[in-house]
């Protein structure tokens, strides 16, 4: 018998309670999170009242406890006064996503961070004469932050200053929105395994923000179990010459084949014990063991036992980009997991908002209840639905930085999902970046990392 | 003869950092080299019948030097005689007049030999070499332009410095300067970043200011991004710094001379390429400020496209950040 889906949310949330502050404790922004059952599912016009009231309390937050944000604002001749009904929202200043990218190095990083972070940052001690950035993350998050950083790919992060209240709510957020368009296939006694960094050994954020997965979950691996870190991303990703990158490069490419080989024992034991299962991570890696899967002329029968999420981007090769569907399709032929348990998120470290494909048909449902979507023309002017251009967000759930950010991604949105009945607006399937922007996407940021033949054909 | 304390306190003495992007630039290009032994043979050169490289003319007039010119005989830091940058050549001390040293404020006077170098002089790849020759060629590679810059500000008086970074640069240049030859797409796609790029800062009203002089207001244009101006600075706009490697210095460190050199000997062919593609993108900015109506209107109309505000932030110091040396 099927679970109900009140059920299934309520064993959810018994298994990440530690991420949930008590109900007492809730602001706007905590009732936009946590309140909705499905976030997708609230009626619009309850949605809008819960994403009002959680992007004026964080605007109110931001504009007196952030001095960068507070000038910015003064600047532009916008105040919490302004926002008086739900269309003055639009109105509130946004900050380009390069904003993130235009730091320092050295100390002068560390001071970098606290000062675009949003109110009081607890004492942080950094040692040595030369601190790198990831002896001052590491630092930070010793003092009970959590900063995270994505998009190494050009040799440039985006550094996001997480307090734990806001990272919770991220990670909480990622688990709960999948699991809400994965119902009913998700429950504890899953194996899971994570197609990226072990998130307790890396602080680039699509990896990190998986903690979750290892309390909602009762068993999960992680595909890479080394230490991820700037250096090591900087190493291996940039090219620059010299022993140590290429001793880097040619020990990734050793792990490649490991992990792939890894995942399939791991896909075989499981089959054989009958136990359900789901990825979650990087496209490129199933592509790759769903091809070496094909080559030995294996195939199995996970349909009513399996699932997929996926994120990042869909390039699986340096010159090669997958088509959603064809991914899809593959999974199916190969691993036998059906098409609607096959779903992918679109995330980014500057935000909290996870937008998760629905089963139906695979349209990116935004979590309305704390995210307000805009998508941007060339002058940075809100358009219409079903108009491409640039996508942007008011996130009501951040603390500890303003989350009012123009991403460099181009999308579509569309009022409503024109295949399944959730009613909150949906971005097209596919996000490509806009043009002139650099490459990104954790998944790419892994692809690249570890690419030298894990690609597949 | 220069002292080896002279040489430390000047930083004629590569620093850790730029010594090791220098080395990995040296072993990448000599990588390439060897292994395309049959394409430099044939890069080497360009055919006959090809279109040459011919050095534009000089945009402005240097007056002769006269003995009642002030000159700047200063030891202070940022302030002195550097590698390739002696600020007491007769050509800098003439033109630091023209352009109102001593007469000027500090910031005037700098905006002006900005406005000079930047926009009066050309980007040329050729080997490195004493300012006032760069100032009588009115070309030369960034480092020349930016050594410009600085001579200037310090033969007025004002201190002066490097800023150097290795970066990644955007799509319009890599497409006008690495990928106009194939040796040097070569080299920088087996480095993934050229070796090394820099700017000018100067000392003004107790800050440094940056200014990017490498890139005439046409090259701007050409790559359809705005034109920066005096204070404002190139990572983010032509280019992204691979973290950590920004640094200031007071002069060019020792060796980078002979690198330049060393380029032109082996691959002359390539570096006229780029000087042909270089010159070719300024004319086409030239026509694209043209229909936009001169360079304010285009460069009003690029910030409104290309880029939505930002906001300024200011880094003070928070006692609640501890640095335990």
């Amino acid at each position: 018998m099927t679970i109900t889906y009140d059920d299934y949310i309520k064993n959810f949330n018994q298994c990440v309670e530690k991420y949930i502050p008590p109900k007492k404790n809730w602001t706007p922004p905590d009732l936009a999170v946590y309140g909705p059952k499905d976030p997708f599912k609230v009626p619009i016009k309850e949605g809008k009242k819960l994403q009002f009231d959680a992007i004026k309390y964080q605007f109110k937050n931001h504009y007196e406890n952030n001095k960068m944000y507070h000038g910015f604002c003064k600047e532009l001749k916008f105040t919490p006064d302004k926002i008086k009904k739900y269309e003055d929202l639009e109105k509130i200043p946004l900050i380009p996503g390069e904003f993130y990218k235009d730091y320092p190095n050295g100390k002068d990083f560390a001071l970098w961070l606290a000062n675009i972070f949003t109110g009081e940052i607890p004492q942080v001690k950094i040692s040595g004469k030369n601190p790198n950035f990831d002896d001052i993350i590491n630092a930070f998050n010793a003092s009970g932050l959590a900063v995270a950083y994505s998009s190494g790919t050009s040799g440039r992060h985006t550094f996001i200053p997480r307090d734990n209240r806001t990272f919770f709510i991220a990670e909480y957020a990622v688990a709960k929105n999948t699991i809400c368009m994965a119902y009913p296939i998700y429950s504890y006694d899953m194996k899971g395994y994570l197609l990226m960094p072990n998130p307790f050994k890396t602080n680039v954020f699509a990896g990190k923000v998986c903690t979750i997965y290892f309390d909602a979950i009762s068993e999960v691996k992680s595909a890479i179990d080394r230490e991820i870190n700037t250096e090591l991303i900087k190493l291996s990703m940039t090219g620059s010459g010299g022993f140590k990158a290429k001793m880097i490069q040619k020990y990734l490419a050793k792990m490649n084949k490991k992990i792939i080989n890894n995942i399939i024992k791991w896909i075989e034991k499981n089959y054989k014990e009958k136990n359900k299962i789901v990825f979650a991570g990087a496209p490129f890696f199933l592509y790759a063991v769903t091809n070496k899967l094909k080559e030995q002329g294996k195939t199995f029968d996970f349909s009513d036992r399996g699932a997929i999420l996926t994120g990042g981007g869909w390039k699986v090769h340096e010159t090669k980009r997958i088509p959603v569907a064809d991914f899809r399709k593959q999974m199916k032929e190969i691993l036998g997991i059906n098409p609607e348990h096959c779903l992918d998120l679109y995330g980014m470290v500057e935000g909290n908002g996870w937008m998760v494909h629905c089963p139906e048909g695979h349209y990116l449902h935004i979590p309305y209840t704390y995210y307000h979507p805009l998508v941007l023309d060339d002058e940075f002017k809100p358009v219409g639905y079903g108009k491409w251009g640039r996508f942007a967000f008011l996130d009501g759930s951040t603390f500890s930085y303003p989350g009012f950010i123009i991403s460099g991604d181009k999308v579509r949105m569309l009022e409503h999902c024109p295949v399944c009945d959730r009613p909150g607006p949906v971005l097209e399937p596919e996000v490509t970046r806009a043009s002139g922007k650099e490459m990104r996407g954790c998944a790419e940021e892994l692809r690249r990392m570890i690419s030298n033949d894990v690609g597949g054909k | 003869m220069t002292s080896l304390r002279e040489m430390k306190e000047k930083g004629y003495i590569p620093q850790k950092m730029y010594a090791k992007l220098f080395i990995a630039g040296a072993f990448s290009l000599s990588k390439t080299l060897l292994l395309n032994m049959s394409d430099l043979k044939k890069l080497r050169k360009i055919p006959v019948g090809s279109e040459r490289y011919i050095r534009p003319k000089r945009e402005y007039e240097i007056p002769k030097f006269t003995e009642d010119m002030k000159i700047n005989n200063s030891n202070e830091k940022y302030l002195r005689p550097t590698l390739y940058c002696d600020h007491r050549e007769p050509e800098v001390v003439a033109l630091a007049h023209k352009l109102g040293a001593y007469k000027k404020s500090d910031r005037e006077f700098a905006k002006a030999a900005f406005e000079l170098v930047k926009e009066h002089t050309t980007l040329e790849i050729c080997p490195l070499n004493r300012v006032g020759e760069t100032l009588n060629r009115g070309t030369g590679t960034c480092f020349h332009l930016i050594t410009a810059f600085i001579a200037l500000c310090r033969a007025a008086g004002i201190k002066a410095r490097y800023k150097v970074f290795a970066m990644n640069m955007i799509k319009a240049w890599y497409d006008s300067v690495v990928e106009a030859d194939p040796l040097v797409k070569k080299w920088y796609d087996s480095m993934g970043y050229f070796m090394l790029e820099g700017e000018g800062e100067a000392f003004i009203d107790g800050k440094w200011v940056v200014a990017h002089v490498g890139p005439k207001a046409e090259r701007q244009a050409a790559a359809g991004i705005p034109i920066t101006k005096f204070g404002e600075d190139s990572i983010g706009r032509w280019f992204f710094a691979i973290p950590g490697t920004i640094m200031t210095m007071e002069s060019i460190p020792y060796g980078f001379s002979g690198s330049t050199k060393l380029l032109k000997k082996i691959a002359p062919g390539s570096m006229e390429r780029v000087n042909i593609s270089i010159l070719k993108q300024i004319e086409k900015g030239r026509k694209i400020i043209e229909d936009a109506g001169g360079v304010e209107a285009y460069d009003k109309m690029s910030r409104a496209e290309k880029g939505a505000k930002k906001p300024e932030l200011k880094i003070e110091n928070k006692s609640q950040i501890v640095f335990e040396d």
